[in-house]
């Protein structure tokens, strides 16, 4: 048998950044400090000597033109990807994803597309504090018009960024900062992955999980402490927008039972958007649905605070513990 | 007459009575459901400009735009129905007056302040990375260069050298906000200096002038691939919005809007050509009015016929990926079985 071979999140994501920049010549990357020191977290290392400084190249701090830079370029049928260290920089961009790029399709009649990417960071973690930390993935799934990916693993990394840049709808592609170093088996070619498939990751018949980004992870961490005694039904959700949730409902007809994690606040939730789609679809649960996220507040630097604000694989367990009334 | 002044005329004429017209049919007959922002006496901009446009040159316009679209060489038709809101509109009847856009014409405009503006270096952009001979017209109002993006867009136009020609059309008022009141400078040039920008100020209301100095600095452009500034000073006579005046508001003077109407664009080019090329001119004018006027009509006709669109939610997305994908879209390796025994590892 074939050896396997492993990479990292980060590795990932510069891999499918060369594979679509070969495939397609309109594929460019630009924004501040892309081609510099630490390379956006190792995933732009080598494009720049692999490509020329017409595909890659840095910009001033200009998020708001940027974002429209990008926009105006994809109108014209090339395919940037626009980088920002910290999602948070995209409070500045909301006037461009919301009254131009969001829309462009639509009011258009279809006839105008905007094939962009914009790469984001979230920095949670090690006192990334209240302005390098939050997500706001929920806030862009809002928008019809856009596509919101979160990558969970490394091989998703790689199959999800290729078709985002393939994809001829605006895509917000969030990386958490968490998951960079994690590794996996990546194949070597280019692939596709559909970006409204819901991916199946774990099969079990005791609940239903459904999950996002680095809370798939921990959902399947929750499993292994688990072990046999409770088994998830683990569902990672990819796409946050255009939900297509059959394979859900379908999980919870058998399952009963349904616990949303999600790295992110609570209300105005992914999680809240997804018992609200299951209740509408009328499936009946023998439990009240549970989320599992961040507490309703901005996040607190000290460390002290910091470890209690983020949930961990163990919260997961207690709450499957606590819906089945057994314990692992 | 010159082929340029018969031209320029013509534009000049094209863009009034199309505005007329559309103010006389609004009311009472209410087919025309969106706001509008009409460009009577400021028709300077787009007349001269459009001698100059080639085919896959873009304009990216404010929201007073049907100037710029007309002069774009974007169908009139197309654009009635658009403020009609049927099918045969520019944008399917989803967009009106304020997003009027083309695809195929390369126009685009937007009504939220500045944000054609800003897409312009991206835009430009394109035209540098294909390596072709065109460039960007974009136009923003005295109010849209208010914002922060456009000392944005300005730096990043001159730092990577895009061929972008900036038109501020300053018209002294946003909404019914004098400059006055928002600003210590008279001129939105003055202020651009510090970008290393090429920057003119055109403060007649000459179209002839308008037009050389067009001339100069779109060949310049397409030739230095660098963005130039070009402040043309006008005046609105219209309200900001639809088509019933707004000046019982006071928020202007009538010495101001007197001394404005005395500088009437057409009327004066008019009286010039006139003075001139007498009885020729005449016969010319006469002429271009009545195909106008045929034009315009048929147009309004045209969005009367056509039909509503019936469908709207699917155009939010495209839904479709680049043809590329084909090639590998079969390298679809074995995903589920892979990764079943590869659970990512954390750090």
């Amino acid at each position: 048998m074939k050896k396997k071979r492993y990479l990292s999140f980060s590795e990932s994501i510069n891999e499918a950044q060369i594979q679509a920049m070969r495939l397609d010549k309109n594929v460019f990357i630009f924004g501040l400090g892309v081609e510099k020191t630490g390379h956006v977290f190792k995933t732009t290392t080598g494009i720049k000597k692999k490509f020329s400084s017409k595909r890659i190249f840095e910009s001033p701090n200009s998020e708001m033109a940027l974002t429209l830079f990008a926009a105006g370029a994809a109108n014209k049928g090339l395919r940037p990807i626009l980088i920002h260290h910290r999602v948070d920089f995209m409070a500045y961009t909301f006037d461009q994803l919301v009254n131009w790029i969001s829309l462009w399709s639509f009011k258009s009649a279809g006839m105008s597309s905007m094939p962009l990417v914009i790469r984001a960071i979230i920095g949670k973690g090690w006192g990334q504090g209240p302005q390098h930390a939050k997500t706001l993935h929920s806030m862009f799934s809002y928008l019809p018009g856009l596509i919101t990916v979160m990558p969970s693993s490394p091989s998703e990394a790689k199959g999800l960024l290729l078709s985002s840049i393939m994809s001829n709808d605006p895509v917000i592609f969030l990386e958490y900062r968490e998951l960079y170093n994690t590794r996996e088996h990546v194949p070597e070619k280019p692939y596709f992955i559909k970006l409204d498939e819901v991916r199946h990751r774990l099969k079990g018949n005791d609940i239903t999980i459904v999950a996002m980004g680095p809370s798939v992870l921990k959902s399947i961490k929750a499993q292994n402490i688990c072990g046999n005694k409770i088994k998830f039904d683990l569902f990672d959700l990819r796409s946050i927008s255009k939900f297509n949730l059959n394979k859900i409902y379908d999980s919870l007809k058998k399952t009963k039972r349904l616990i949303c994690v999600e790295d992110g606040w609570k209300e105005g939730s992914i999680s809240s958007e997804i018992i609200s789609k299951v209740a509408e679809e009328g499936i009946k649960l023998k439990k009240p649905p549970v989320k599992i996220t961040w507490p309703s507040s901005h996040v607190p630097m000290s460390y002290n605070l910091e470890k209690d604000f983020y949930f961990d694989e163990n919260e997961i367990v207690k709450s499957a513990e606590k819906m089945l009334n057994k314990k692992v | 007459m010159k082929v340029y002044q018969k031209n320029l005329y013509k534009n000049l004429l094209y863009i009034r009575k199309v505005q007329e017209e559309i103010i006389k049919r609004y009311h009472p007959a209410d087919k025309m459901k969106c706001p509008m922002h009409f460009c009577i006496g400021q028709e300077i901009g787009p007349s001269a400009i459009e001698p100059f446009l080639k085919s896959y040159d873009t304009i990216l316009s404010h929201h007073r735009s049907h100037g710029y679209f007309l002069a774009n060489k974007g169908s009139l038709k197309e654009m009635i129905s658009e403020f009609y809101g049927k099918s045969s509109g520019t944008n399917g009847g989803l967009a009106g007056s304020q997003e009027l856009s083309c695809t195929k014409t390369n126009f685009y405009s937007g009504t939220i302040l500045s944000g054609a503006f800003a897409m312009a270096t991206g835009d430009a952009f394109s035209k540098i990375y294909k390596k072709t001979n065109n460039f960007t017209v974009t136009v923003i109002g005295d109010g849209g260069m208010e914002e922060g993006i456009c000392a944005e867009t300005l730096n990043i136009a001159v730092l990577y050298n895009l061929p972008i020609l900036f038109i501020c059309e300053n018209n002294g008022y946003s909404t019914h906000t004098g400059l006055k009141q928002r600003a210590e400078y008279k001129k939105v040039s003055k202020r651009i200096k510090g970008y290393n920008l090429e920057s003119h100020i055109f403060n007649s209301n000459d179209p002839e002038k308008l037009y050389f100095l067009l001339k100069k600095l779109t060949a310049k452009i397409r030739i230095t691939k660098k963005p130039i500034f070009l402040e043309i000073m006008t005046y609105r006579f219209n309200g900001h919005v639809g088509p019933e005046g707004d000046d019982h508001y006071n928020y202007r003077s009538k010495k101001e809007i007197n001394l404005w109407k005395r500088k009437d664009p057409i009327v004066n080019y008019r009286n010039k050509l006139l003075k001139k090329f007498k009885n020729k001119f005449i016969n010319f004018e006469n002429k271009t009015i009545s195909k106008l006027n045929k034009e315009i009509d048929d147009a309004f006709k045209f969005a009367e016929r056509s039909k509503f669109p019936n469908e709207y939610k699917k155009f939010n997305y495209q839904n479709t990926y680049s043809k590329i994908v084909k090639t590998f879209f079969k390298n679809d390796i074995d995903f589920e079985n892979e990764q079943d025994s590869h659970k990512p590892m954390p750090y």
